[in-house]
């Protein structure tokens, strides 16, 4: 009973680690940098969903829309912002800018969302009502974020497989200057990279927001958590990702059940250290040159 | 040596700074205080992220490492503050040369993240181990007392930092301009070639790493001292970018830039102490700003109108020059 629970809370989180690292993937595949603002964009799409559902009054879908519109165009703003004046220099740079995007979104969120109380809490959209299966408690709202998140995912691959833009980021992520030849506008493709990861992250949001309380602190969790399933996928694998974001969710869930409550917070940290060290291209990749 | 050069407006600077306590009311003389703890944290910070060229995360973990160390070494063992000061700095040290090992494998982002999770880590270690650490809520710590010498302990401890400040800036400024600040900067220019020079880079990076702990340790220190109270909260994320803040603003790979800066921001935050979300938005936004139009920071405003603030091992590539194209540029990366 315990086991299955545990399972499938982390299965649950796990598809929005997943989602999370996905964007992170998103944009390093197709820039070479770190988003360091994702998990601020993450937190941000949060509230911006809950003043469309809750102060305004739409309804789960419309807001989820609008949500993901929202993050969108955030993402468009971070590329115009931090990413396009400093891309042709030192990577120090691109990395403070984009630390700097995250606290600043932070702080406004904090001045705009934070004064009503510490912690807004989203309404659930299902009856919070566990169901009995057998042996296995499931809890409703957890099947609906799941299969939100794989649904999502799947629309990921097949937009990177059959669509003409997503084959197109695909190209310039393998060789810009191939992609630049061939005609693609590759600073179109880093702009629609950087929306696309704010958008994943703004649907793993409302996604989330059901499940868990909404404060303006929350975003560097989901940050690094993403980063560890992207890091354990290899940094530059969109099913990598995915693979990693369950295995961080399973594991985390696995080691709150069983050790204490409090190591949660810390595997995610763990997790990436060990792989820095010990693998540093991943678990899926067999065989790559040393960057230098 | 022109005359407002560096050297003679950080003389007078510290000149200014001995007689401060004597006309500067409580307040003032705490975030003078304040300015010249910073002032520590972002030399070491430069040192490690301005020459050295390692992009890393842990140093506001460093600072509270050293913190902690001295403040519970205190309470638990009943040390002294003289004998608690220097083991702080020196556990946050070790600590630091230990943390050049992942950077030897790692660099740039991965090195970035792997720091950052670490300082994540020390974070979680403050907060939950409790028997130790005592928690979320922290803990107050011991005032010392400078009883054969007349002052009153801020004034005591303000003095006590000031001759800190004073000696760690003459070394920090020997070291860059000696042999091991040369290898620093080749480090950062470029890792193979440094090597192929006959650089060490797990001597020069475990350096590098070692003195940016220590300058934070001993930072840690003294303001643990200073305000008798640590908690897991003044040793977090946004320490973080107030640190790194700092030296964007005063100017990266400058020593005279981490004072300046040290000194910008800490008069901002004050100013700014009410609103926390106004902090996060205010220095965010001087991070993002400083990156993208003023590179170089305040120190290279200063070097293209001032004359003397010229400094050795100074890097043409942040400086604030718009036509110079920036060198990383016509570096192609390698295939991914």
């Amino acid at each position: 009973m315990l086991l299955s629970y545990l399972l499938l809370s982390g299965v649950t989180t796990g598809a929005l680690y997943a989602l999370v690292a996905l964007g992170l993937v998103v944009v390093n595949k197709a820039t070479g940098i770190l988003n360091f603002s994702q998990g601020e964009l993450f937190m941000f799409s949060g509230f911006i969903a809950w003043s469309l559902h809750v102060q305004l009054g739409l309804g789960y879908l419309p807001s989820f829309l609008g949500t993901v519109l929202a993050g969108f165009a955030l993402g468009l703003t971070i590329d115009r912002v931090a990413f396009r004046p400093v891309k042709s220099s030192d990577v120090i740079a691109i990395v403070l800018a984009t630390v700097g995007i995250s606290f600043v979104l932070k702080g406004a969120a904090r001045i705009i969302w934070g004064g009503k109380s510490d912690y807004l809490s989203f309404p659930p959209i299902t009856s919070p009502d566990p169901i009995v299966v057998g042996p296995v408690l499931i809890i409703p709202q957890q099947i609906v974020a799941f299969l939100g998140a794989v649904a999502i995912m799947l629309g990921f691959a097949a937009f990177f497989r059959y669509s003409r833009l997503g084959k197109m980021m695909q190209a310039t992520a393998d060789n810009k200057k191939a992609a630049t030849l061939v005609g693609i506008r590759t600073d179109r493709i880093y702009t629609l990279a950087f929306g696309t990861g704010a958008a994943v992250a703004a649907a793993a949001a409302v996604l989330a927001a059901p499940l868990t309380l909404l404060y303006p602190d929350m975003g560097f969790s989901f940050f690094i958590k993403g980063f560890a399933a992207a890091v354990l996928g290899g940094l530059a694998s969109l099913p990598g990702a995915v693979l990693g974001g369950f295995l961080v969710g399973i594991v985390e869930a696995l080691a709150g059940g069983y050790i204490h409550s409090s190591v949660m917070e810390v595997s995610a940290f763990i997790m990436i250290m060990i792989v820095l060290i010990v693998r540093p291209t991943g678990l899926l990749s067999f065989y790559q040159a040393r960057r230098v | 040596m022109a005359l407002l050069g560096r050297r003679n407006v950080f003389l007078l600077l510290a000149a200014i700074a001995c007689v401060v306590p004597a006309f500067a009311n409580p307040y003032h003389l705490f975030v003078a205080n304040l300015v010249l703890i910073y002032a520590l944290l972002a030399i070491g910070l430069n040192i490690l992220v301005g020459y050295a060229g390692q992009l890393a995360f842990a140093n506001a973990a460093m600072f509270g490492i050293g913190a902690y160390t001295t403040g519970l070494l205190q309470v638990h063992f009943s040390f002294p503050f003289w004998l608690a000061f220097p083991c702080g700095a020196l556990v946050a040290t070790v600590i630091g040369l230990a943390l050049a090992l992942p950077a030897l494998r790692l660099s740039g982002l991965y090195l970035a993240l792997s720091t950052l999770a670490f300082a994540q880590f020390t974070q979680w270690v403050f907060l939950h181990w409790e028997k130790i650490t005592f928690g979320a809520g922290g803990f107050k710590t011991p005032r010392i007392s400078f009883d054969p010498l007349p002052i009153s302990k801020p004034v005591g401890l303000y003095y006590l930092s000031l001759v800190i400040v004073i000696a760690f800036v003459i070394f920090a400024q020997n070291v860059i301009a000696s042999r091991i600040g040369r290898a620093f900067v080749a480090v950062r220019d470029s890792e193979p070639a440094a090597a192929s020079l006959g650089v060490d880079l797990l001597r020069y990076k475990a350096l590098a790493f070692g003195i940016s702990g220590f300058y934070a340790g001993t930072a840690g220190g003294l303001y643990s001292q200073m305000l008798n109270f640590v908690s897991p909260e003044g040793y977090d994320l946004f320490q973080m970018v107030l640190q790194k803040a700092m030296i964007v603003i005063g100017g990266i790979g400058s020593i005279a830039g981490s004072l300046l800066g040290a000194g910008t921001v800490i008069l901002l935050l004050e100013a700014l102490r009410e609103v926390k979300g106004a902090q996060e938005v205010v220095f965010g936004g001087l991070l993002v700003l400083f990156v993208i139009f003023l590179r170089g920071g305040i120190v290279s405003v200063l070097r293209r109108y001032v004359a003397g603030w010229d400094e050795p091992l100074r890097n043409p590539q942040r400086e604030a020059e718009p036509d110079a194209p920036p060198i990383a540029a016509t570096v192609e990366k390698p295939a991914q």
